[in-house]
């Protein structure tokens, strides 16, 4: 058997025998979930149980009554148990100013005291001017807020046309002036909400981010690990430099692998089961994760990027002699590759503008930049070629990202062989350069 | 000649580490390289083991220069030991094994003879951090030899072993010697390479001071020596006439006489003054031979002696 395959085997059995690997295969993607769709999950979740609100009205024209009744319309969730209770509207005369300080003043302090939620004061003529109304509350519930807005909005637009005594029913006038909800279909005549194109991209990227600092950071500390104790000098007695880390390389490169590869099938298996299962999953979805587009670029970034990176971490075990001095070197790894998610907002706005198109050329940063935008892009098969358009780019970056890639590994392999050898000291720039001459 | 060093030559910066060394193994033979610490020892080995590149000269095995060949065909034990920790026993021979291109079946088969032999059968499956340092240390020695090199080079060949051990393991470098196979070895410790060698060469500061098989060394330096173990202080003999030098160690004192000088006269000038308890009259040590030609202060030589090598 080739010492290359040699070292592969082991390497490998070393990551995959652990039980460290087995609990992370689970554990990386019940965080991931939970990092990400949990919070939005919480923020989208309606309360359980009824909010409380009150309302001062110092107008005539009933908007407090109208409003509290408006806000009965509102259910928790599926039940039939009203999201709201309105503690009844207190009516106050405009001139009595007495009794609107009392009225108010007892409010404040039940809704500091988190009895109420909020209250509503709607002054005079509300309809003239929005500065008419005004919501107290110490809450940052948007739901509640939105609605508030919605329902006063109505109810002041009624009036407004009321007043302005045109020639037409109230409700046909709204009916008639009812905002636009504008249906949006992309080129295929499909719409990808926004928020699943986020959150795909982010988990393309972070799975390449993830798998590439993990394995990377492993096979840098394995190699540091056989610099302090010694027994690097025994292996480079056996098997070249070269064949040593390209055998490091690969077999960790497998072991992640195995990693993604189990991530995928346990995917396509809770698909299928719900599926199967009458749980319809968001043809949206289907049409991101199984687009052969980004399948195949996510593919072909997530090895060249592995085997860029990994020779980089290797070529840092080599010259350092402790995690610790390690750590340095590591930070601009994590920020190349952190870097899409970090913009992702500003991305998905417009993938296609300068900034993101030369980010996405930059190697070092290309496989997780390019594959972002492909991802916002959605790109299919018989709207693009290899030669136009966004995959034309990612094409191109792909192939920058493999020059790197041999130019790392050419001066990785320069510098281990050299850099395996020294204990102790770490060398400075200008002898490394004096390896790489060499 | 099985290997051979023609003019071989490493240079650091400024420091010359093995300076235009050559020097020739015999088929067969244990061959000792002996020196003080800094002397080049290290750096001539890891030159052989293609681990470093000379600057000049040629490396020639089995009338070949070292190629790829020549690294499954030899085993090597390097000054500074290491082994992975965390694998086991019988997992880190297997993998060393293979590394020499020996097929995992064949060294699965050899490892319980070789761990009987060196009392670690029954850590066959404890992992390597559980050994005690004694015990890594004749793992380690397995891992070197388990695949049958044809020629085994042990750098610091005695560091960090305790005298059993020591003892266990020139018995296995007899062995080897009488299946044919070459041993190659640095040491600092003289009196261990003496007891051991057929051939030796001695450097310091990277040149060779003297080589050849051990017995024409010897008598190419000639004269005996004197060795007396004895009650009280001898430092009066330093002063006796025909006496050329006198070196103390812990139990005994070696005493080198001038040409023509009569051992007799000597001795009777200690009894004189101390009561002997035992003497001896000898070939001269490496020791001796090496502080003469090399022409160094013994004192530099002791301290060195002295320490535990790191």
């Amino acid at each position: 058997m080739s010492k290359f395959l040699v070292v592969m085997k082991r390497e490998y059995a070393q990551v995959v025998k652990k039980k460290s690997f087995v609990v992370m295969m689970f554990l990386t993607p019940a965080l991931m979930a939970a990092f990400m769709v949990v919070p939005a999950l919480l923020a989208t979740m309606e309360s359980s149980s009824a909010d409380y609100l009150a309302v001062i009205d110092r107008g005539d024209q009933g908007i407090g009554e109208q409003f509290a009744e408006a806000l009965r319309g509102y259910t928790i969730g599926d039940t039939d148990d009203p999201a709201y209770i309105v503690e009844g509207v207190i009516n106050v005369d405009p001139s009595d100013e007495k009794r609107f300080a009392e009225a108010y003043d007892s409010l404040v302090v039940q809704v500091s005291e988190q009895n109420l939620k909020a209250f509503l004061v709607v002054s005079p003529e509300a309809h003239l001017a929005d500065s008419n109304l005004l919501m107290v509350t110490n809450s940052d519930d948007f739901i509640t807020l939105r609605r508030v807005e919605d329902q006063l909005s109505n109810i002041v637009s009624s009036h407004r046309i009321r007043i302005a005594d045109v020639d037409l029913t109230v409700d046909s006038v709204l009916a008639l002036t009812r905002s636009v909800d504008v249906p949006i279909r992309d080129t295929q005549g499909e719409a990808i909400p926004f928020m699943i194109k986020y959150f795909a991209a982010l988990i393309f990227v972070m799975l390449i981010y993830v798998m590439i600092i993990t394995y990377g950071a492993t096979l840098m500390r394995s190699i540091i690990e056989e610099k302090n104790s010694r027994i690097i000098e025994v292996l480079v007695s056996s098997v070249s430099p070269f064949q040593l880390m390209a055998g490091k390389v690969v077999g960790l490169g497998l072991a992640a692998f195995t990693q993604v590869a189990v991530w995928v099938v346990l995917g396509a298996a809770i698909f299928m089961a719900t599926s199967s299962g009458g749980l319809e999953i968001d043809p949206a979805v289907g049409r991101m994760v199984f687009n052969p587009v980004i399948v195949t670029f996510f593919l072909l970034f997530f090895i060249s990027g592995y085997i860029m990176y990994s020779s980089l971490f290797a070529l840092i075990g080599s010259i350092v002699n402790s995690d610790k001095e390690a750590q340095n070197f590591i930070f601009p790894i994590t920020i190349s590759l952190i870097l899409p998610v970090m913009v992702a907002f500003a991305v998905v706005r417009d993938p296609g503008a300068t900034w993101v198109q030369v980010l996405s050329f930059i190697p070092f940063i290309a496989p997780t930049m390019m594959l972002e935008r492909i991802v916002f892009v959605v790109p299919s098969l018989t709207e693009y070629s290899l030669f136009s358009g966004v995959v034309a780019e990612a094409t191109l970056s792909f192939i920058l990202v493999c020059l790197t890639t041999l130019g790392v590994v050419w001066l990785t392999a320069k510098v281990f062989r050299v850099g395996i050898l020294m204990y102790g000291k770490r060398p400075t720039l200008p002898e490394i350069i004096k390896w790489v001459r060499k | 000649m099985y290997l051979k060093l023609e003019k071989i030559r490493k240079q650091y910066e400024d420091k010359v580490a093995v300076d235009d060394l050559s020097l020739e193994v015999p088929q067969g033979a244990i061959y000792g390289i002996i020196g003080p610490n800094g002397a080049g020892k290290t750096t001539t080995i890891r030159m052989i083991m293609n681990i470093i590149a000379p600057d000049s000269g040629r490396i020639l095995f089995d009338g070949r220069e070292v190629d790829g060949s020549f690294v499954d065909r030899v085993g090597y034990l390097p000054e500074e030991r290491g082994l992975y920790k965390k694998m086991k026993v019988s997992e880190m021979i297997t993998y060393m094994a293979e590394l020499k291109s020996c097929p995992a079946s064949d060294a699965r088969k050899r490892i319980d003879p070789w761990l009987e032999k060196m009392d670690l059968a029954q850590y066959r499956e404890s992992k390597v951090e559980e050994l005690s340092k004694g015990m890594s240390q004749k793992l380690q020695f397995i891992t070197t030899l388990l695949h049958e090199p044809d020629i085994v080079i042990l750098d610091e060949l005695f560091s960090g072993l305790d005298p059993l051990n020591i003892e266990l393991i020139k018995g296995v470098l007899l062995d080897l010697k009488r299946q044919g196979r070459t041993i190659l070895f640095s040491t600092h410790v003289m009196e261990q390479a003496e007891k051991l060698c057929d051939y030796i060469c001695m450097i310091n500061r990277g040149q060779k001071v003297i080589d050849g098989k051990l017995a024409d060394v010897k008598a190419q330096f000639g004269s005996n020596v004197l060795q007396v173990d004895m009650e009280g202080d001898g430092g009066f003999i330093r002063s006796l006439p025909g006496v050329k030098s006198m070196d103390e160690f812990n139990n005994y004192i070696e005493i080198g006489f001038e040409a023509g000088a009569d051992p007799d006269v000597i001795l009777k000038g200690i009894l004189d003054k101390v009561k002997i308890r035992r003497f001896e009259v000898m070939e001269p040590s490496l020791y001796r031979i090496f502080i003469e030609t090399a022409q160094i202060d013994p004192s530099d030589l002791k301290q060195e002696e002295g320490d535990s090598h790191v």
